[in-house]
This record gives structure tokens, sequence and C-alpha cells, in this order.
């Protein structure tokens, strides 16, 4: 088979085969009548394509026209009965009876068409197309519905756990008020109050570890606003991110820290001073921060302690020269024994002395 | 003179060495010389072992052959092998061999490097015997009564699966060596390095502050040779704190922290 010309709209080819068998005067029409047909169905528009130049060939325009008619009547109530019927008819036409074709389309017709039920059918269907359509048309409102019901109910959970760490802040914030320096009150207060009103859960985070930041003078009033400052950006992204920071648990939170903090920092430079004291005095010496004084017996052991930042000078080296300088004393006084006396041998000590610079 | 005789007399010392006694070593070293006993040098590295047994063969008058043992060292290697010369086998000595044919000090620098069969031939030495067995030839030969065996150890550098058998250490006169005392080794450092009383004294301090790090994260205090070297290069013209950098603390420690606090020390001195 070769493809012919393009008919209609349906991308239907008319095999050259069938054109040929066509009149050539007939052509034009034969091929609009195929176009027409098809319209209504594609494989309407094969079979009756196939039919047509048998009945064109009897030029009889109104055998033509009959049959044209006929199909396109049963094709509206069903396609497929219609494809059936414009395979038959050409065959029925030939039929000595001349009625029989006519009969036969009409009891065709009427089996495709149906009875009241199926116009019942037709009603329901178009209802149902209706509500669905309808249906279709609320689905954006109903997950509109869904997405508020949720946030709400979200916000609702946030508020309630917002409550309650509230009620947890006012107990905490006492007893740590109790043990903050008199001097950085007004700060504490004011960056404690900041974070409380981004998230309270926070701001027991942010109370204790500001507390330890004031006191131990690890920052100054300046650097806790900034340390505050960038936690707030933290905690506007993401919340656990954001509560970690102020827990100081999180690494950018230690570096901002590490980036406000003045001066030159014990913990960066204790191992060498730790073996600048061993070396110069010979025993095995240990530096402590003056943040765990409270758990040192400071003048009785091998030990020496230093602010844990020194902020003497600008200049990191000079402040490493002021604490090499501190840890020598205390190596000296170490190696010396400076501290290492009995009270109850001091009148002999006295007596010692006294020999030595008054007799 | 044969070529053999010739070739041992290069190890003979014609010059003094330069050596300051430290202690009574010089005269238990020449106690055991008289009495024909093998001797073990204990210390730690660059503390003068090498140096005194240099001293010690020039003071005998004895030639010194000196074996830096290792960990691929066979008792082969020291006592000799064939080798092929054009198209015969000729047997060579090792110097070990060598040492004890001709009656000079044989030192064994840190002889517990060596494979453990090198001591199948140091035994029979060190005893009563005093003979060398040759395997590979079935020879034994008979060591001179001017022949010394002297073995260095480093207590320091020994570990379970590397230190002598007692069955070994058992055999040596022991002579123990330490780091100088200060103003011996400010003497020492004057002598060697050709520097000033004050420099040297400082150089002393340095190392006598570096050697408290011993157990703290150094293995061995900065030895009396890396402050020679330090002197040295201070009396060829070098900065003193760099000249100390690169003598005393670079080569001790890789440890960043290490080095800073040496360079603090170093810096309270110079």
């Amino acid at each position: 088979m070769t493809f012919g010309p393009g008919v209609g709209n349906v991308g239907m080819y008319v095999a050259r085969e069938m054109l040929v068998s066509v009149p050539e005067d007939q052509r034009e029409n034969y091929l609009r009548m195929v176009e027409e047909i098809s319209d209504l169905k594609y494989q309407l528009g094969v079979e009756v394509a196939r039919q047509l130049p048998r009945l064109l060939a009897q030029s009889d325009p109104e055998l033509v026209r009959q049959y044209l008619t006929q199909v396109s009547i049963v094709a509206k109530l069903g396609w497929k009965s219609g494809v059936e019927v414009a395979k038959q008819l050409p065959d029925l036409y030939e039929a000595p009876d001349p009625e029989l074709a006519a009969n036969y389309v009409e009891i065709i017709e009427h089996a495709t068409k149906g009875t009241a039920e199926s116009a019942e059918n037709i009603e329901l269907a178009a209802e149902l197309s209706r509500l669905e359509k309808e249906i279709q048309e609320m689905e954006p409102k109903v997950k509109r519905a869904q997405e508020l019901r949720t946030e709400l109910s979200a916000h609702d959970r946030r508020d309630e756990k917002r409550k309650k760490h509230a009620v947890e802040l006012a107990t905490a914030l006492p007893p740590l008020l109790a043990r903050l320096r008199p001097r950085h009150r007004p700060t504490y207060l004011a960056q404690v109050q900041r974070v409380a009103g981004a998230d309270p859960e926070a701001s027991l985070e942010a109370a204790d570890t500001l507390l330890d930041l004031l006191n131990g003078e690890r920052v100054s009033h300046e650097g806790a606003n900034e340390w505050v400052n960038r936690g707030l950006d933290v905690l506007e992204r993401n919340k656990e991110v954001g509560r970690g920071y102020f827990r100081l648990g999180s690494k950018y939170s230690l570096q901002v820290l590490e980036e406000l903090r003045e001066g030159l920092a014990l913990k960066s430079v204790a191992r060498v001073l730790k073996l600048y004291a061993t070396a110069l005095s010979g025993r095995d010496i240990a530096i402590r921060s003056t943040e765990d004084m409270n758990s040192l017996e400071i003048y009785t052991a091998d030990h020496i302690v230093l602010p844990a930042d020194m902020r003497v000078f600008d200049d990191e080296r000079q402040n490493f020269a002021a604490y090499k300088v501190a840890t020598a004393q205390g190596a000296g006084r170490i190696e010396f024994g400076t501290y290492a006396f009995d009270l109850d041998e001091i009148s002999d000590t006295v007596d010692a002395i006294r020999t030595k610079y008054w007799s | 003179m044969g070529v053999e005789s010739q070739r041992v007399e290069e190890f003979r010392r014609t010059e003094e060495p330069y050596y300051l006694p430290i202690g009574n070593e010089v005269s238990l070293f020449e106690a055991a010389y008289n009495a024909r006993l093998p001797v073990m040098l204990k210390g730690p590295t660059g503390c003068g072992k090498t140096r005194f047994v240099e001293h010690m063969s020039w003071r005998l008058g004895r030639t010194l052959i000196t074996v830096a043992c290792h960990e691929d060292l066979t008792a082969s290697d020291l006592v000799g092998k064939y080798t092929l010369q054009n198209d015969a086998t000729v047997w060579q000595d090792g110097p070990l061999t060598t040492a004890v044919k001709s009656g000079g000090i044989a030192y064994l620098d840190e002889v517990v490097e060596a494979r453990k069969d090198t001591t199948v031939v140091i035994h029979p030495l060190t005893d009563d015997r005093r003979v060398l067995p040759i395997e590979k030839k079935g020879e034994i030969v008979q060591a001179p009564g001017d022949f010394m065996l002297v073995i260095s150890y480093n207590p320091g550098y020994q570990s379970v699966l590397k230190d002598l058998k007692h069955s070994t250490k058992q055999r040596f006169v022991a002579i123990e060596f330490d780091y100088p005392k200060p103003e011996l080794e400010q003497t020492i450092l004057q002598e060697e390095a050709g520097i000033d009383a004050d420099t040297a004294s400082k150089l002393v301090k340095i190392g006598e502050k570096v050697r408290n790090l011993r157990t703290h994260g150094l293995e061995e205090g900065v030895s009396t040779r890396l402050l020679v070297y330090a002197g040295q290069l201070i009396a060829g013209g070098v900065d003193p704190v760099e000249a100390c950098e690169s003598t005393i603390c670079k080569p001790i420690t890789d440890d960043v922290e290490m080095q800073r606090s040496i360079i603090e020390i170093i810096a309270t001195q110079f």
C-alpha cells in the first residue's frame, strides 16, 4: 500500500490504490466526503473510504448521499455501530428488496439508541460529570484548608511548647541572676530578653552560656551583643541549630566566640607554657586556668594558675610574653619552694633567717 | 709491611682526640684493657661514647676499627666472606677479624641493632677463650693479648623486641655515660666549638633545661654533640637563636608545641 493524499485533520491518509479505483472526476468529491465522515471518528472514515469507491462507481449520487446520511445517523449514536453499518450497507443496497437497507439501518439505530433507561443514564452521567467538575474545582480549596489546619495545629503545639519553656525560664533565671556579677547585669538581661523573645527554649541555653561568658570575662559586653546577634540569625534559619548555637554546641558558635574573644586564650598556649615551666624547673608542672580556681588548692601543688585570657596588650606576641613571665614566676616559686613550708617549722625558719641576716 | 697491615695502620690515631673525662672512665677502661676484658659503653646518644673510644685507642696506642651496627648486619659481615675476584674465589676478612688479627680495638657501635647471629661470634671473644671462630673457613683465630672488644649500647632506645640478652650483657665491663656536668660541658663546648665562656655557659643552660623535658614528650634530651654543633654555628657567625633552633630544637622533635617551648627556652638565654 502506498499513501495518497492526507484527508481532514485526523491524520488519515487514503491509500493511493483506493484513490485510483475512484473515477477521476469523482476523486475530489470522494476525498471531501471521507474528510467529513472521518470528523465523526477516524475508524469510520477508514471504513467509508474503503466502501465509497464501490458506490461512486455506480454513478448514483443519490445513493452515495443516502449512504453517508445513514452511516452518520448510526455513527452519531455509537461510532462502532456506525463503522459496522458503513461496512454492511453497500451489500444491502444491492439486495432485491430496496427497503431492506432502510430497515436494517432503522433496527441498528434503535438498538444503538436503547431505551428510556439509557436516556436516564445519560442524564445521570451528565450530572456526575457536572459534580466531578465541581469537585475538581474544589480540590485546591480542600488542599489549602488541610494546609491551614496543619499549620494552625503546629502553631498551637509551638505555642504550648513556648509557654512550657517560658515557665522553665522563669524557674531557671533567678539562680543564674544570683551568680551573675552585678556589673554584667544590664547586658545579661538585655541579651537573654532578646533570645527569649525569639525562642524561650533557646533562651534557656543562652542564659546559661552568657552567664559563663560574662562572669568568666570571655567576652566583652559588646562581644556578648554580637554573639547573640549572630545566634539570632542562626535561630531564624533553623530553630534546632540555633539552640545548639546558644548551647555553644556548634562549631560556628565557638568560632564566633573565638573571633570576639579579646586577647590570647590560655587553652591555646597551655601546653607550650607547661613544657616551658617544666623545662625551667625540672618539675612536672601543670597549667591551670583561673576558671578552675574553686577546685584547686592554689599554693600546695605543682601547678601554675594563669588567667583564662591574657588581654594586657593588643598584640598576641606580647600577651604570650606576659603569660611567659607569669609562668616563669610560677615555675620559680615551685622550683625554689616559696610556699613549701610548714607553719610548725616557721619558728625554726625565723631563727635561721635571724642568724643569717642579723647575727 | 704487607697490604693488610698497611690497611689496618690507617685506623691508628696519630693525634690526640679531644676528650674531657667526666669520671673514672679512663682508668676503668685502662684497667679492663690490661685485664683483657671486653667493655660495654652505656649512655644516651651524643654524650661522647665514640669520642671516648677514639681517645682510648690513641691513649693505648692501638688501632681502632669501628663498625656502625644496623639491622641487616650479620655475623658474616663482621667475620668475613668469600668474594669473587677475576676467576677465583677469595676470602675477605671482615672488620672484626681484621681487628682481632691486628690486635687492635674493635668497636661495635649500637651492637643491639645487629642481627642476633652476631652474638655467636661475639661470645667466644668475650670470655677467657678470646677466640674468633670463622665457620666458613673452618678456622679459629686466637685473639692476641692487645685485642679488645668494645660495644656501645643506648638503654634509652631498647624495647622488648630489641635488647641485649643477659647472657651477652654479663660478659662486659660496663662503663656508664651521661651528659657531662654543666661546668665540664661548658669546657667541652669551648674547646670543641671554639666559643667564649659566656656563650658556652648559655648553651649548657639551654641543654640542661631542654633535658628536663625528657619523659614529657622528648625521647632524649639535647646531646652534648648538638650543643657543640650549635657552638660551631655561632662561632661561624650564625645568629645564636637561629643556630640553636637548627641544632637544638628542630633535630630532636617534630612536635610543634614542643618546638615552640624549646624556642622560648632558647630565648631566655639569647
